[in-house]
């Protein structure tokens, strides 16, 4: 207990954290207050025809983009929250004291990671800001999508803690382990473009990273894979953390320890990605079909094998990805998709015999087709598997929740009430001690 | 100072060696801690006695060497409960006044409370109660660690250089307390570049240099090895001359 009030009391007196939340109340500001604005107009604010924005959903309208404020609060300032609780305690000599305790290193990096996550808690306090005001404006709020976008927030935050607590236990000096850490949210986009160029093996390592992480909780998707990963990574991160803590055991020691743990992080995450299960909480159901294809798509147990001649730049690829793909993977675990080409951009493919075909094969029987929507692969699937596709239910569709109202007093919550708050919490706070 | 946990049984300090690449900071160190006494380390800057020291708390890895009690090497977790090392030139805490800092000693040590105030008042801390250890001067800082280490419940101390910073008052003051602790029965090993500080607080001296050790033993011991001063008198600083 007392280490987890030090360490709280240490949070508290940080200056990296206060500028944190600070910041954070108009970054979130400024996306909420856009976000919104950009929904009622497309709802019909300011002479918009009526009716546009019937479809929209408050999810991607409004709380994608507002939390997406998280997201460059957790790259670019949380981390070095977490370096300073870190380092701090081998920079003062205090670490040396501490470490006479007979206490595992395990606790105290739990204990600080426990801590950080309290104070990003507490930094969430201004998305929650947003979603009351949200509701002061009449706005629609589905509760099971908000709390999924919290939690891949937290996950998130949980991932930049434990990369940043392994980075500065394991760099002499805090300098070090920020240009470490953002090597390393550096590296993730890299990854992310690589997957974009190359495809195959490198999308799907890219769906593991952070910003692909969070992309889906945005679109209220859990999927099991990616918290038990998330999860995976946030224990390696502090594992390796707490392993160069033990400033009495040789170099050599912790190095093959961290790469033991770093080995069998691999191996859990490795086997995640096997793992299917995933629940869509988005009250638009954006990552599903129908519950009636859904429920005929389930009774279809053969594997079932999809050739795709598109190349991996080719945004049809990616319509593809998102509109079909992504949801029938949801519901047949046997689909088997297979991507075709021979350039990254497919640019002089296009005058190929083949390129933009997409071949479904169900046993012995196939078809192809060129479709990339949703209504045109469900076609192409039922039509191969020799199944008739049932009238969609009207209750299936999803009519949005349009809202023409501006983002009124937003502006004096977010750069006015926010910052002063923070200030005089911040004055009162280290006065006290 | 009285009712402190004492040290029941000599310790052995057997054979640590330390290397960085390929310079030797210690070579094969051997001494004994006698229970009760204060047991000086004494070496020029650059002699290994922080090193010796790390090594002994283990918050430094050493290249080979153990602490034996009645001949049976001391575990992680026993050398961990019975040595409490107190680093020389740190700020533990800054943002934290000193009250706290002993508090949270007491708390997180499950130190000895019952000596806080005995220890605040020995080492005048009472008008830096408030003070944030970041604000001490080096003098101040030096006996806020030194109280620390007092209010820690290991059996030994180990203190790398708690002159350092002192005033001739203030040395002179602290040096008593600790003469006043080692009396009360806790066991002291004090890392001191300064003779004459040594000779003031110590019972016995381990002379380092080079990484290795010239000579251990009492002033008495140690003069036997050294000529005497033109008075005829032991005198440890000739004594470290004529050793190291």
């Amino acid at each position: 207990m007392w280490l987890v009030r030090k360490e709280w009391r240490e949070l508290m007196a940080s200056r990296a954290w206060w500028v944190m939340l600070a910041a954070i109340g108009p970054l979130v500001g400024v996306s909420f207050i856009s976000a919104v604005r950009t929904y009622a107009e497309a709802s019909g604010l300011g002479g918009t025809a009526a009716g546009v924005g019937e479809a929209f959903s408050p999810l991607i309208g409004v709380w994608a983009p507002t939390f997406s404020a998280c997201e460059l609060a957790a790259a670019f300032l949380l981390p070095f929250v977490g370096i300073r609780l870190v380092a701090g305690d081998a920079q003062s000599g205090a670490l040396k004291l501490e470490l006479q305790q007979r206490l595992s290193t395990r606790v105290r990096v739990i204990a600080k990671g426990g801590v950080l996550i309290a104070g990003w808690a507490i930094a969430s306090l201004a998305p929650l800001a947003a979603i009351l005001s949200w509701i002061a404006y009449g706005g629609s709020v589905y509760v099971p999508e908000l709390l999924t976008v919290a939690v891949g927030h937290f996950l998130n935050a949980g991932l930049t803690i434990a990369l940043a607590a392994a980075t500065a236990a394991l760099t002499e000096h805090p300098s070090t382990a920020a240009i470490l850490t953002l090597t390393v949210t550096v590296g993730t986009w890299i990854l992310n473009f690589i997957a974009a160029v190359h495809g195959g093996f490198w999308e799907r390592a890219a769906g593991y990273t952070p910003t692909a992480m969070v992309a889906e909780f945005q679109h209220g998707l859990i999927r099991l894979d990616v918290v038990l990963t998330a999860l995976a990574l946030i224990a390696g991160g502090l594992g390796i953390a707490a392993v160069w803590m033990r400033l009495g055991v040789s170099v050599r020691r912790r190095a093959v320890e961290s790469v033991a743990i770093g080995f069998v992080t691999a191996l859990l995450i490795v086997a995640f990605s096997f793992l299917r299960p995933s629940w869509d909480l988005s009250e638009a159901r954006s990552n599903s079909f129908s519950r009636a294809d859904e429920q005929m798509l389930r009774h279809i147990d053969r594997p079932l094998l999809v050739e795709v001649h598109l190349a991996p730049e080719d945004p049809r690829r990616s319509d593809l990805e998102r509109n079909a793909l992504s949801k029938l993977r949801r519901v047949m675990p046997d689909l088997r998709v297979q991507y075709v080409s021979t350039t990254t951009i497919g640019l002089f493919e296009q005058t190929r015999e083949h390129y933009g075909e997409i071949w479904y094969q169900f046993g012995d029987r196939k078809e192809m087709s060129r479709a990339t929507t949703a209504d045109g692969v469900l076609e192409a699937v039922y039509s191969v598997a020799g199944l008739e596709r049932s009238a969609e239910e009207d209750d299936d569709v999803f009519r949005g929740h349009p809202l023409a109202t501006p983002p009124r007093h937003a502006d004096k919550v977010f750069y006015g009430l926010w910052p002063a708050t923070v200030l005089a919490a911040a004055f009162i706070v280290r006065r006290r001690g | 100072m009285a009712e402190l946990l004492t040290l029941q049984q000599e310790l052995r300090v057997s054979h640590f060696t330390k290397r960085y690449g390929r310079l030797t900071a210690l070579a094969d160190v051997s001494c004994r801690i006698v229970p009760g006494e204060a047991l000086g380390l004494i070496g020029p800057n650059g002699s290994g006695k922080t090193t010796l020291f790390e090594c002994l708390a283990n918050v430094l890895p050493s290249d080979g060497g153990e602490i034996l009690r009645d001949e049976r090497p001391l575990t992680v977790d026993e050398r961990t409960r019975t040595l409490f090392y107190l680093p020389d030139a740190i700020a533990p805490w800054p943002t934290e006044t000193v009250r706290w800092a002993l508090d949270y000693t007491i708390g997180f040590f499950r130190g000895r409370r019952h000596l806080r105030d005995e220890v605040i008042h020995a080492l005048e801390l009472e008008p830096l109660l408030s003070s944030r250890i970041a604000t001490l001067s080096k003098g101040q800082r030096k006996r806020a660690l030194l109280a620390i280490g007092l209010l820690t419940p290991h059996e030994v101390l180990l203190a790398d250089e708690p002159f350092d910073g002192l005033d001739l008052r203030q040395s002179r003051d602290v040096a008593r307390t600790l003469r006043d602790v080692a009396h009360g029965g806790r066991t002291l090993f004090l890392s001191i570049h300064q003779i004459n500080d040594a000779a003031r607080v110590c019972d016995r001296f381990v002379l380092l240099s080079g990484g290795r050790v010239c000579g251990e033993g009492t002033l008495k011991e140690l003069s036997a090895l050294a000529p005497p001063d033109a008075a005829g008198q032991p005198d440890l600083e000739q004594v470290f001359l004529a050793l190291t």
